[in-house]
């Protein structure tokens, strides 16, 4: 145990503090400075940092090379919050998207962003889970529910329909940008 | 944008100011907290950390029986007391401070000396919902204790002492139906579905459904299932599985069921695999547990009069049920725990159960209308309502039976067991409960405590030491308690300090908390708080 | 002291003026402990709510003289039920204020001094000047950020010994229903917050597909229209205030006509606000007693009169009455307090480039990293030096490279924050500068 009574006594007010002394880095940026060195992207996705001092927040571009979506461009918001990495990043699609897991608001159904993050996952771990949303588009446990029926039911007609939405196109009652690369 | 025009229930001033607490004891719990009254006799540091701490959540009213002055050192203990009252009466200060922090609460201030109280107008404690004390004499103690006991009114004793402090619990009998079990195991009756439920588990074929279905089956389909097969398989239909091997084979069986991609890969079933997690508890045999099988054996159920409580009246139409509708099972609990499903999979099942819980509280309710009829009390004595709770409770019922507090004052000859068994222990607190109790034999005998002068601190120590010595022996106890804590108690000299008494304060309004809302279970019955090492302890005195 | 005060401490003098066999061995009993507590002894209270009111009152009774309490919020009709130094006038006031004001006024011996702000306007020359502090927070975010200033308090002697001088013990309770906790900490000694940061309940969260396709809980339906369906249709034009009980009869109708809709019961406005506000229940009684436990050991590391809680205490009381004590260990790689040496860089003075330093982190023979990114903080803001591995910032940092430190505004003492393939993670690097100002010369 420290002698806080005996030792504080002799700590006078007003002495001058040690100077240089620096706050140390929070835990969340040392973290993410780590992550993002590190970072070992497909060839499908790139990230943009409008403040490149700003590491909190950046736009991931993810343009598939092969599946239903292969030639569209999807950007995703990344913000990383001060408990990071003891809570997920918060993601959201920016591109409207034609897809069972993304809603039209941009919200994202990966369970890495909510319910299964751990700390030990990285940026790159939620890079790699968004890639793979665009590879295999899970019906099972859909955020678009039209989307994921169709896909279920014909995927031709999936198919077709996630062709025409990034070519900019109107399915059920909802318009979708035009999105190709 | 057009707004809604608000249709939600407009939030009562008091329902917002207690909201944080509501939440824990519910509009019933804080009902009954609103029309009760409590006693406090001695206005001291801990009394009135006691009191703080029941009106801030809003009782109904607390008298204070005190009869001295404040004095300078009352100041440096007690908030609720303020250095330009030092001569006044300290019971009506503390109780206009008290008063200040609820307009809710009523204070009362009674200047008179408790043993005179008692003497003259005993029957002023048969008024209160339940009485607390501090810093009482071995007189006071033993009188209040005999009154109390007679007039079934729960009483509390507490100290606070130096860096200890601690708390007696006198309750003639204490019955609570929410006591707030921290894991309950959910009520599932895997072993014995109801009919409609069996029903329902038959319509469902697992290997016939697709994917998206059987991904949303809930698990205790699953489970149904998988306890059908494995019946089957062993050749006996109405086995459980209880050995960790046949519960094994179970969780390997619904692995093997799961849905595998075209490349042999497992699809990921969320549900199949909480069914895997859940073969551990969810095929218990449902069962009384122990504690309830003693509540349906109790006498006071056997014989019930006009005179019986409520409560009692209940557990008799309770046990009546299990013996006949109930096939020795309390009445189902209604409430299905979260499992992945689809919505409409898990509603339809959780309306079974709830219905099935419907049932069988009615069964429950028109018992005690019988049994009302019998004693000649009038039906409206125990609501619909209240058997709703009480079954849907059933499970987790409890009655507590105290014991006297005058008679561990005036037993002579025969050590309590408890005492001399947690003597054994060299780190049970025990030790300090037989401390207090001889600094109270310590007073009786010199009117002063152990050093309360700094002169006597070295003299007091071998004469305390004699006190305990023929206590315990009083007792028929062989050990003894150690000197270094005699020291350290003459070190004291009774002072309170504040951070103690608030440790303490605040445990001992939760226990009056729990006695009046009869929800949660209380300390039974003594309570010792080492600040030292921030440890307690509880005995059953 | 006047003859009043004399007495009024008396209960505090035996226990500071007589020894005995439990005092810790520093302990010297005499008259100088309560002078200390009266006059030099300065603390930090942070969080003005249930806790803290609780902790100032007992502090204030426990003969501490100095205290000064930070907290942002002002008070709500909901905190009266037990935030005892508040009363229904002072709805929308400041906690940190009106905490303050009243204890003042009822026990003249003490000065609380109010800050009404967040922990983290306060700079580190503030936190510096405590003895110690004293948090009772509801945050775990808040309570991170406080452990993480102290522990960055520290400072180590060349021999990496620690000057004890600069260590501020931090006490520490939390409370939830009838449920709290107490702690100890002694930074750079003891277990920090962060190296148990699993003891914290993990936060309940819900599948977003559940929420937006098979509800079965009302918690499912709430959520629903917080996270989907406020967004959408945006009712207010603004963010969900969560303290407008306009916008929260909004979420409970949604809430409600989509709990119909799938046949789920049990939505009420009251489970509604919970879920919304996040709400923890609270009680009076759990806040004086985990309170009551800071105090005690605030008391015992101010006056060694007896040894400390080591280090960490659990208290349930909603079966009986429960505690459990025991030692929580230090984690050897917690990120926060970790016993690292402290790590530093020899300059030779601010001429130097970047490009420079990141040759010599490259061949130090304690360092050898391979392609380090930098960043580092100047005047309070982040600022990324180099960062060779994510292509825009590359190109928008390259710049930087042929930049001297004195350009760049990095000077002797600057931590720089280095994060390398050859470290598993991130680190901080000192700098020493020895001609910190050749230019002026």
């Amino acid at each position: 145990m420290i002698k806080l009574y005996s030792l504080k006594q002799h700590k006078k007010d007003g002495e001058t503090p040690k100077s240089g002394n620096q706050r140390k880095a929070s835990a969340a940026h040392l973290r993410i400075t780590k992550d993002l060195n590190e970072l070992t992207l497909p060839k499908t996705c790139t990230t943009e940092f409008p403040d490149p001092d700003d590491l909190l927040n950046f736009k991931l571009t993810i343009c598939p090379d092969e599946g239903s979506y292969k030639g569209g461009k999807f950007n995703f918001s990344f913000k990383v919050g001060v408990n990071y990495p003891h809570e997920p990043p918060k993601v959201k699609c920016e591109t409207t998207v034609y897809h069972p897991n993304i809603d039209l608001d941009g919200n994202v159904c990966l369970n890495i962003l909510r319910e299964d993050w751990k700390p030990v996952l990285t940026i790159n771990s939620v890079i790699y889970g968004l890639q793979y949303l665009f590879l295999e588009p899970n019906p099972e446990d859909p955020l678009n529910k039209e989307a994921a029926d169709v896909l279920q039911n014909n995927k031709r007609l999936f198919d077709m329909n996630v062709q025409k939405a990034m070519r900019g196109g109107v399915i059920g009652n909802t318009y979708f940008e035009k999105c190709l690369k | 944008m057009a707004v809604p025009s608000p249709k939600s229930p407009e939030q009562s001033e008091r329902s917002r100011k207690y909201d944080r607490q509501l939440r824990l004891w519910g509009d019933q719990g804080q009902q009954d907290l609103e029309t009760a009254h409590v006693c406090l006799i001695n206005a001291t540091a801990l009394g009135t950390e006691i009191l703080k701490s029941l009106v801030l959540p809003g009782i109904g009213a607390f008298t204070i029986i005190d009869n001295e002055v404040i004095t300078e050192e009352d100041i440096g203990s007690n908030f609720f007391l303020t250095a330009d009252r030092i001569g006044e009466k300290r019971g009506s200060i503390a109780s206009q401070l008290l008063c200040e922090l609820n307009p809710d609460t009523r204070g009362h201030f009674i200047d008179e000396c408790l043993l005179k109280l008692l003497d003259l107008n005993p029957g002023l404690f048969n008024t209160f919902n339940i009485v607390v004390t501090t810093s009482l004499h071995e007189k006071e103690i033993i009188d209040l204790s005999h009154k109390l006991w007679t007039y079934n009114i729960p009483l509390l004793v507490c100290q606070s002492y130096g860096f200890f402090g601690s708390m007696r619990l006198q309750l003639a009998e204490h019955t609570m139906i929410k006591t707030h079990p921290d894991n309950q195991n959910p009520d599932l009756r895997l072993d014995c579905p109801f009919q409609k439920l069996k029903a329902h588990f038959d319509t469902y074929d697992l290997e016939a459904l697709d994917l998206t279905n059987h991904l949303h089956v809930p698990y205790l389909i699953i489970l149904y299932k998988h306890l059908e097969k494995w019946r089957n398989d062993i050749g006996d239909v109405n086995v459980l599985p209880e050995t960790y091997k046949q519960k094994q084979v179970i969780r390997e069986n619904i692995k093997n069921s799961i849905r595998k991609h075209e490349n042999g890969t497992l699809h990921h079933e969320e549900n199949f695999e909480e069914a895997i997690r859940s073969v551990n508890f969810a095929y218990n045999r449902t069962s009384l547990s122990e504690n309830i099988q003693l509540i349906l054996k109790d006498e006071k159920l056997m014989n019930l009069t006009s005179n019986s409580q409520p409560f009692w009246i209940m557990a008799r139409a309770l046990k009546d049920f299990v013996d006949n509708e109930g096939c020795g099972r309390l009445p189902v609990r209604g409430t299905l725990p979260d499992m992945t499903a689809d919505t409409f999979k898990y509603i339809s099942l959780q309306q079974l159960y709830h219905e099935q819980a419907a049932k069988d509280a009615e069964a429950v309710y028109n018992r005690v209308q019988q049994l009302l009829q019998n004693v000649n009390l009038p039906d409206d004595t125990i609501t619909e309502q209240d058997i709703k709770i009480f079954c849907k409770h059933a499970s987790e019922l409890c009655v507590i039976r105290g014991t006297r507090i005058a008679d561990e004052y005036e037993r002579k000859g025969n050590a309590d067991n408890e005492i001399s068994q947690s003597l054994e222990d060299p780190d049970s607190l025990i030790e300090h409960y037989i401390i207090l109790r001889g600094i109270e034999r310590f007073y009786s005998e010199y009117y002063t405590y152990p050093g309360e002068i700094d002169e006597q601190v070295e003299p007091d120590i071998p004469k305390l030491k004699l006190c305990i010595s023929k206590l315990l022996s009083e007792w028929g106890c062989m050990s003894s308690t150690k000197e270094d804590y005699i020291h350290e108690y003459c070190r004291y000299g009774k002072s309170e300090l504040h951070s103690v008494s608030s440790f303490i304060g605040g445990c001992v309004s939760h226990e009056i908390i729990k006695i009046i809302t009869r929800q949660y279970k209380p300390v039974n019955n003594s309570f010792v708080f080492n600040a030292i090492n921030c440890s307690t302890e509880s005995f059953t005195l | 002291m006047c003859d009043n005060d004399h007495r009024r401490w008396n209960h505090l003098k035996k226990i500071l003026e007589r020894s005995s066999p439990f005092c810790h061995p520093d302990f010297e009993p005499g008259t100088g402990i309560l002078e200390f507590l009266q006059n030099s002894c300065k603390l930090l209270v942070v969080g003005a709510g249930g806790l803290g009111c609780e902790l100032l009152k007992d502090l204030a009774m426990m003969g501490f003289g100095d205290v000064h309490v930070i907290d942002m919020d002002t008070i709500d009709l909901s905190n009266l039920n037990r935030q005892f130094l508040f009363r229904r006038k002072d709805v929308n006031s400041s906690k940190a204020e009106v905490a303050a004001k009243f204890i003042n006024e009822r026990v003249p011996t003490c000065r609380v001094t109010p800050h009404h702000c967040k922990i983290q306007d306060k700079s580190e020359d503030f936190y510096r000047n405590f003895h110690f502090v004293v948090c009772g927070l509801d945050s775990v975010v808040a309570r991170r950020w406080i452990n993480g200033m102290l522990i960055s308090l520290l400072s180590y002697d060349d021999n990496q010994q620690l000057d004890n001088s600069t260590v501020i013990p931090l006490i520490d309770g939390g409370t939830e229903g009838f449920k709290g906790n107490v702690r100890v900490i002694i930074p750079g000694i003891t277990p920090c917050i962060d190296c148990t940061l699993d003891l914290f309940p993990p936060q309940v969260t819900y599948p977003l597909c559940t929420i937006a396709s098979t509800p079965r809980l009302p918690e499912h339906c709430i959520e629903y229209v917080k996270l989907i369906q406020w967004p959408k249709e945006n009712p207010f034009d603004s963010n969900i205030d969560t303290d407008d009980p306009v916008h929260i009869s909004w979420i409970y109708e949604k809430s409600l006509e989509r709990a119909d809709e799938f046949g789920i019961n049990g939505v009420n406005y009251r489970l509604v606000q919970g879920v919304i506000k996040n709400i923890i229940p609270a009680v009076a009684s759990t806040n004086a007693v985990i309170a009551a436990a800071c105090v005690t050991e605030a008391f015992k590391v101010a006056t060694s009169c007896c040894p400390l809680l080591n280090n960490y205490a659990v208290f349930n009381n909603a079966d009986g009455i429960y505690t459990y004590t025991y030692e929580a260990e230090r984690k050897s790689d917690c990120i926060t307090c970790s016993p690292r040496k402290a790590k530093y860089l020899d300059i030779d003075d601010t001429n130097m480039r970047l490009e420079k330093i990141i040759e010599i982190l490259c061949e130090h023979q304690q360092y050898q990293m391979k392609n380090p990114a930098l960043t580092i903080e100047l005047d309070g803001k982040r600022k990324t030096l180099y960062m060779p591995n994510v292509p825009s910032i590359e190109l928008k940092t390259r710049p930087n490279l042929k930049m001297t430190l004195e350009q760049l505004g990095i000077a002797d003492g600057c931590k720089l924050l280095v994060a390398d393939i050859t470290n598993p993670r991130a680190f901080e690097i000192i700098l020493k500068i020895k001609n910190n100002c050749v230019s002026m010369e």
